[in-house]
């Protein structure tokens, strides 16, 4: 390395199955998969940001050695096809009659989506002397009914290449998938090894981090490690002393923290300030109406309310997610919610 | 009523200019740069069919050559660049951009043919009115030396919904296949459009000054020989029609031909035409005066406003006019049930359902309060400053940055959006050192590092 990177969660990012954090007995399965040169199509559930993508990501690498670059492919299945790739599908679609195979003259009916990405890579030949491909979907779920057209997909190519799925939500995905595919349920990282990989860093970076400090930075990133080195290094930026405090102060700006004041904010039943603030969450981290309900649930769940008070909320976010489905505007169903909220917090 | 005006013609059709050099010229600007939009114009049609004589010269040698040929040496015809084919202008109306066209065919000796909003514009339809002078040229043609023609595609912005399906891909592959120089023309910016927008070069006109449409008033009177018309009258019809000489001159008509009542002359004085002052007042009718949810209906009726717009006026307004809780509560609860009736409308055309909608966000809305006091006084009201399109999306830099970045770490778009930037710009919001090591690292220029700001 010529030069020094400036981020800490891409400095300390782990290269080797071995470096990842914690997770041992996953860890040793994987092993034994890449011991034995077999394994089945695997489905990696588990909670956002906890680091399954890099989990698979170093399992194949592992696993195909030298020909990792070849034989390996990544394919988010939340981002839609572009225009011009869109087109390039219409216009692929129909097979030429002067072309040799059975499919001359005919009209390709595969989804877009799976024509274009993933079936050149999984239709071509292993490269080298590798057991088989390696084909990584992330947010599986996101493919929606073109789930249908991917299990033929699975089995029919199945020897030639082999898949990991990606979610952060199974129950989204439909059974035939699930049924086909060894299930692993991934978890954040424990404690100990937690603190080890922190302590490590602090080590590294001469940090003075103590035992209250990792056990709280533990707690709210609820064991997320690319979060907790963020907030790590961003508390770390005036002295290399990291206390209790200097965390807090950089909290507030999470977007954990800025749900939490909006929520606050419609307890008080201040209703354009906290529209004001809700339009600038959606504004900054382009969330979705949905992704902002999933949020608010999440912080809701943290607060010290009573248990019947909390049903009430959490049956007011979902009336208001079940109209956001069908609707257009998500400022509109946000602000219902947050008016619906303040008109609620009289009754607390 | 004085004989003289015993043509029925309306004068807006009568003094329709002839030549583009005796006509109210309104200015133009593209993307922001003032333009001479006469000789912009002119040099548009010349070199199309410059362009497309080459082109057309170049498509007889391929033809020849591909005759010859095997399959699979054949070349593909050229086509003409999109933007040197087409030209969009886009205004509020009244300015003059259809007159211009007229008057600029009429100056160079072409044929116009015309399609407007009044023709149902679907597929098959555009197709028969346009592709016949589009692709080849007629028998006719070659026996008579014919006229040069000139396509004119008005109210562009008027293709929606079911009735006009089909019609925007086949605009676009005219433009890609025409023989004639196409104009088309627009009132505002409509995001179906965009496929067009980001083919051909846009004019945007602006509305015209008060003075020349007096003055063209002024001479249109003068050949009608009506004086019963004060100036004080002209000039405020010509203020309330802000910019529209069409307008304008309807308005002129109305008043000095026929009924002169007081109550008319009222009515068209009290007209605003087109403008953010109807919207203004609508919202203020729409909170403050309306009491039943009939007289709500007949007031969304009336007014012109694109209903698209209207309700995330009253999104935007609602808090400015209802106060209380427990009503702000009830009038979102009707507002979003609206919401997710236009978006089963939109999604599905299921334009029958179109009626709850409107119900639902004016009266619905405006109806939750029984507050006296939001019923009186000045409130003001406000322009949507967000909309949200509901789905995940980026900006061009944006794109450029996330690629930037997934070349050193390599996290999907969203990830990088949603939780590495805010984390960059935290980070380089505290201290400048970081923000140097941070643009050095990912190689940014300048126009990127305001991202992190």
């Amino acid at each position: 390395m010529s030069k020094e990177i400036p981020i800490w969660r891409v400095k300390y990012f782990p290269n080797t199955l071995e470096q990842i954090c914690g997770r041992e007995k996953l860890k040793g399965r994987l092993n034994s998969f890449i011991k034995s040169n077999n394994f089945p199509h695997l489905l990696l559930a588990g909670p956002e940001g906890i680091g399954k993508t890099t989990i698979a990501t170093l399992f194949s690498k592992a696993f195909l050695g030298d020909l990792f670059n070849p034989n390996f492919r990544i394919v988010y299945a939340d981002v839609p096809l572009t225009s011009e790739e869109r087109k390039q599908a219409r216009t692929e679609a129909y097979v030429s009659k002067s072309k040799i195979g059975s499919l001359a003259g005919r009209t390709i009916t595969t989804p877009a989506f799976l024509q274009l990405k993933i079936k050149p890579f999984i239709q071509l030949k292993v490269f080298g002397g590798a057991s088989f491909k390696i084909l990584i979907i992330k947010n599986f779920e996101a493919l929606g009914s073109n789930q249908q057209g991917f299990r033929r997909l699975m089995e029919s190519y199945g020897t030639n290449c082999r898949m990991i799925l990606i979610t952060t939500n199974i129950s989204s995905i439909i059974d035939p998938i699930i049924s086909r595919c060894q299930l692993l349920i991934i978890s954040a990282a424990d404690y100990t090894s937690f603190k080890n990989l922190i302590l490590d860093i602090a080590n590294k970076e001469s940090l003075i981090v103590k035992n209250k400090t990792i056990e709280l930075l533990y707690r709210i990133t609820e064991g997320k490690i690319s979060n907790a080195i963020d907030l790590l290094q961003l508390s770390s930026i005036n002295s290399k002393n990291v206390d209790l405090n200097k965390l807090y102060d950089n909290l507030i700006s999470s977007q954990n923290e800025l749900i939490r004041s909006l929520l606050l904010l419609s307890f008080k039943g201040d209703f354009s300030k906290a529209r004001e603030l809700s339009r600038n969450i959606q504004a900054n981290y382009r969330y979705t109406a949905h992704e902002i309900f999933k949020l608010l649930l999440n912080e809701l769940l943290k607060l010290p309310l009573s248990t019947f008070s909390k049903c009430k909320l959490i049956d007011l976010i979902a009336n208001a997610d079940f109209r956001a489905i069908d609707g257009l505007d998500s400022d509109i169903q946000v602000s219902n919610l947050i008016a619906k909220i303040c008109y609620f917090s009289e009754f607390i | 009523m004085p004989s003289k005006h015993k043509e029925n013609i309306p004068w807006v059709e009568k003094y329709r200019p002839q030549s583009i050099n005796d006509m109210a010229l309104p200015t133009a600007k593209i993307k922001g740069h003032k333009v001479k939009l006469n000789e912009d114009l002119k040099n548009f049609i010349e070199y199309f069919f410059k362009e497309i004589e080459q082109i057309n010269i170049k498509n007889r040698k391929i033809r020849q050559f591909n005759r010859t040929h095997l399959e699979k040496e054949q070349k593909e015809e050229i086509k003409i660049a999109p933007e040197k084919a087409a030209i969009l202008l886009e205004g509020p109306p009244g300015v003059g951009k259809t007159s211009i066209v007229y008057a600029l065919a009429n100056d160079l000796n072409m044929q116009v043919i015309e399609t407007n909003a009044s023709d149902t514009r679907t597929k098959a339809n555009l197709e028969a009115k346009l592709k016949e002078t589009v692709k080849t040229r007629g028998i006719m043609d070659y026996i008579m030396e014919s006229k040069r023609k000139l396509i004119l595609i008005d109210e562009v912005d008027g293709i929606y919904g079911v009735s006009d399906r089909g019609a925007l891909p086949t605009i676009i592959s005219l433009i890609e296949s025409t023989q004639f120089p196409i104009i088309l023309c627009s009132n505002e910016y409509k995001q179906n459009l965009q496929p067009i927008y980001n083919k051909i070069k846009k004019y945007e006109i602006n509305p015209l000054p008060d003075q020349e449409i007096l003055r063209v008033v002024k001479r249109i009177l003068k050949e009608e020989k009506i004086s019963d018309l004060s100036e004080e009258d002209l000039n405020l019809i010509i203020e309330k029609n802000n910019g529209d000489l069409r307008g304008s001159i309807n308005d002129i008509q109305a008043l000095s031909q026929g009924v002169m009542d007081k109550e008319y002359k009222d009515l068209i004085l009290k007209l605003h035409r087109d403008s953010y002052e109807e919207i203004f007042i609508l919202i203020r009718d729409l909170f403050q005066k309306v009491r039943t949810l009939k007289e709500a209906r007949s007031l969304t009726d009336k007014s012109d406003v694109d209903y698209n717009f209207l309700y995330k006026w009253v999104n935007e307004n609602l808090p400015n006019f209802i106060n209380l809780k427990n009503e702000i509560t009830n009038a979102y609860d009707n507002l979003s049930i609206a919401d997710e009736i236009f978006g089963r409308i939109r999604r599905n055309q299921y334009w029958s359902l179109l009626p709850y909608f409107y119900d639902l966000f004016a009266g619905g809305v405006a109806l939750s309060t029984s507050d006296k006091s939001s019923k009186s006084g000045f409130r003001r009201v406000s322009f949507p400053r967000y909309s949200s399109s509901g789905f995940f999306t980026v900006t061009a830099t944006e794109k450029l940055f996330t690629e930037k970045i997934q070349e050193k770490y390599n996290i999907s778009e969203r990830e990088i959006i949603q939780d590495f930037l805010p984390f960059l710009r935290n980070l380089c919001r505290s201290s400048r050192r970081q923000l140097k090591e941070i643009a050095e690292w990912l190689e940014l220029d300048a126009k990127e590092k305001k991202l992190l700001k």
